[in-house]
């Protein structure tokens, strides 16, 4: 029998899992890394001459399920047109049977890569505020992301901020023409299935809210994804008691436990971001008269200090005045 | 015939189990008509009769399952199955991880899968809770340790001459390890298992590819992707030039070539892995250990 | 708000609150109402020049410069008439004309570009 070395392992590793994209528009480059469900190939459009990415399904099911799931995920992408939203160019099935689609090749880092390069809150609050704008986008054409974290977060090279993996999304309300089964494609058609059964348990340790750990998919709102972005923003602030009270109200409204209790919307939680670069009251930390005067203080130490400078000088002289 | 006359004096169980060795040796002969008496025997030595067939039917083909069916015939197809996958890397694993000799780690392979059968280890394998490479080590920890308890030499049958693998194959490529530290075993395993399912996957494309009257695609798929240097330029790697001028094909037959078997390798080895699991949600994630890793941390699905 | 009227109206009230601190004299508490009148007239004057200064130059460090040039300047008529008590008159006076000129540098509006074109 044929010796295979290390070396002829891992060729035949990437050879059995690379796509053949011998009857496609498309030619393969490197493999980028691994998703939920798929692998994700850097390939080449040969026919716009750009840089796309590829996610393929990686492993064949006799259900159809993951195929079902990959292209679902690429309807998905196709309804959210944002700048903050990977834009998808193609779907459709290989020779070797696996499902894909096409995507936007995006060149830049992780948010869990790029965040130890960011040096102040300001930028680290600025990048929070983009990656709301994507979701509550998202939230508004009726879509839940359900995985939020870090690693889906891609800073590109001119600080785009980007949300990917939109695999395990949500559907709220059904999607434009979802009565249409088949994606039209460059390559072959496959069908759509529904989503994800009461139960399961979708998103990541860590992340994922309390609600959707127990598996309560029918129940998940916009709020599940608050709870994530509440867990992003812990993340990309370290100890947010340690930058200030009122970011740490923020981070633990949007965590909080019983979804009663976070923002309503992501829409609010951005504000109150928004809010707090501005010194304004948050929705998260009520202002009482006593911290408003401290951020009136704060705001206007030399008006105070003159003030104050007047008061004593007005005791002294009522208290030492010649009769 | 000497390994004839040897087969009468064993057990029917252990007859059967040569004839289920018989693809790993090297250069052992056995009649037909032995082989065909020896499927006559279930595990109990009994007369492998409709009555006393005590399988199930199986609608999804399994090998972990038909090795505990009553139809001998399934019984040794799934063993065929489970050695072509696991025998060597429990060879090495045994001669590594225990520090045991050739000649000890070879008794103990061959009991391993003996008993794997003989005391359907198999019964206890649920693929919810563990890897059947994960089983499969464990059992052949609990199987040398009770060994070295017992103190003893597992001895087979008296007097007949050790039954073989190809062991000295396999001793070869443990040579052939590059680091001299002892590796650490979980990444060991796994990779020398799916050594073993790629060879597996290499052997039946070339009899596939060769059947089908299509062995210059093997030689292309070979060489490109097996070979780890061309012959006369060591630090080198074969381009798709050096194909087309050595087979005598154009470049653009070299791609093609190459993309059909790697297409046909893919499929091979998806199917030989959907053998060795019991359901689709096992296969999935075999098929993932094999081809790639799992991403850290992620829940996946549970539906 | 422009800077004239926040110069008046903070001039006002600080000269209002300024004469209501002769209470605590028990020598002019008699007096409280004519120091108070003539404190706030006093605050108005001294914050209508300061808003026009803000308004005609923007500097916070001149704003404070003239804001005490002319509390100073102010509370040294007030305590010529008083003839006396110079120091308990003009040290508070120049404090609030600070306040003053620092506000309404800081926080006064700015005439829009086309009013300052009109």
């Amino acid at each position: 029998m044929t010796w295979l070395s290390d070396a002829a392992l891992d060729r035949l590793r990437l050879a059995a899992e690379s796509p053949d994209l011998s009857a496609t528009r498309y030619r393969l480059v490197d493999r980028i890394g691994r998703g939920g469900m798929g692998v994700v190939f850097l390939a080449e459009d040969q026919i716009l001459g750009r840089r796309v990415a590829l996610k393929v399904v990686d492993v064949p099911d006799e259900s159809g399920d993951l195929a079902a799931r990959l292209v679902r995920e690429a309807r998905i992408l196709a309804q959210l047109e944002h700048p903050g939203i990977v834009p998808v160019h193609d779907a459709g099935s290989l020779p070797d049977g696996r499902v894909f689609y096409a995507m936007k090749f995006v060149e830049g880092r992780s948010l869990r890569e790029h965040a130890a390069s960011l040096d102040s809150t300001t930028d680290r609050l600025r990048i929070f505020q983009k990656l709301c704008d994507a979701v509550s986008f998202a939230h508004s054409r009726g879509i839940l992301h359900r995985d939020l974290k870090p690693e889906n977060v891609m800073i590109g090279p001119f600080g785009e901020v980007l949300v990917l993996d939109w695999g395990v999304a949500k559907l709220l309300r059904p999607l434009a023409g979802d009565s249409a089964s088949e994606v039209d494609s460059s390559a072959g058609a496959v069908p759509a299935r529904p989503g994800t059964r009461d139960g399961a348990v979708v998103g990541t340790v860590g992340y994922m809210s309390p609600e959707q750990s127990r598996g309560e998919s029918a129940a998940l709102d916009a709020r599940t994804d608050v709870f994530s972005l509440g867990m992003i923003l812990k993340f990309l602030l370290g100890e947010p008691a340690r930058v200030s009270a009122p970011v740490a109200a923020v981070c633990a409204k949007a965590t909080s436990l019983d979804p009663a209790f976070r923002y309503a919307s992501v829409s609010n939680l951005a504000a109150d971001v928004a809010r707090f670069l501005d010194g304004l009251p948050l929705e998260a930390y009520p202002d009482t008269l006593f911290r408003r005067a401290g951020r009136f203080v704060r705001r206007n130490q030399v008006v105070v200090w003159l003030v104050v400078a007047y008061l004593f000088a007005r005791i002294i002289l009522i208290l030492f005045s010649r009769p | 015939m000497r390994q004839a006359l040897t087969l009468q004096r064993l057990s029917p169980l252990r007859q059967e189990w040569i004839r289920c060795t018989l693809p790993f040796r090297s250069g052992v002969v056995h009649s037909e008509k032995d082989a065909a008496r020896l499927r006559q025997y279930s595990v109990d030595g009994s007369p492998n009769s409709e009555a006393s067939r005590g399988g199930f039917p199986l609608t999804r083909w399994s090998a972990i399952l038909a090795a505990r069916s009553g139809d001998s015939s399934e019984r040794s197809r799934a063993l065929d199955t489970l050695l072509a996958a696991y025998w060597k890397p429990i060879y090495k694993y045994i001669r590594l991880r225990w520090s045991k000799s050739p000649e000890d780690a070879q008794d103990l392979t061959q009991d391993f899968f003996f008993r794997l059968l003989d005391k359907d280890w198999l019964g206890s394998f649920d693929p919810r809770r563990a890897r059947l490479r994960t089983f499969l080590r464990a059992c052949a920890d609990n199987l040398v340790s009770n060994h070295h308890r017992a103190g003893q030499r597992q001895k087979r049958g008296g007097g007949s001459p050790p039954l073989s693998l190809d062991f000295a194959a396999a001793d070869g490529e443990l040579s052939r390890l590059q680091p001299s530290a002892p590796p650490e075993m979980d990444e060991f395993f796994d990779r020398e298992w799916a050594r073993s399912v790629f060879t597996v996957g290499v052997e039946r494309l070339r009899a596939e590819l060769t059947a089908r009257g299509k062995s210059v695609c093997f030689q292309v798929f070979e060489r490109y992707d097996l070979q780890d240097a061309l012959p006369d330029a060591p630090d080198r790697r074969p381009s798709y030039q050096d194909l087309a001028r050595d087979l005598r094909i154009s470049p653009t037959d070299v791609t093609n070539f190459l993309a059909a078997a790697r297409r046909d390798f893919r499929r091979i080895v998806l199917d030989f892995i959907r053998e060795m699991t019991s359901s689709d949600e096992e296969f999935r994630r075999e098929a993932r250990a094999l081809l790639g890793a799992d991403p850290p941390g992620s829940a996946e699905a549970h539906e | 708000m422009n800077k004239i009227l926040l110069g008046i109206i903070l001039g006002t009230v600080l000269g209002i609150f300024d004469g209501a601190t002769a209470w605590f004299t028990p020598a002019v508490r008699n007096e409280i109402l004519g120091i108070m009148i003539g404190s706030t007239i006093k605050g108005l004057i001294a914050g209508a020049l300061i808003g026009v200064f803000a308004r005609l130059v923007n500097s916070l460090a001149l704003g404070i410069i003239f804001g005490l040039g002319v509390g100073l300047l102010l509370a040294f008529g007030v305590a010529y008439m008083q003839h006396g008590y110079y120091f308990e008159i003009m040290l508070p006076g120049g404090l609030v004309g600070t306040i003053v000129g620092f506000c309404t540098q800081k926080f006064g509006a700015r005439p829009s570009p086309t009013a300052a074109r009109a």
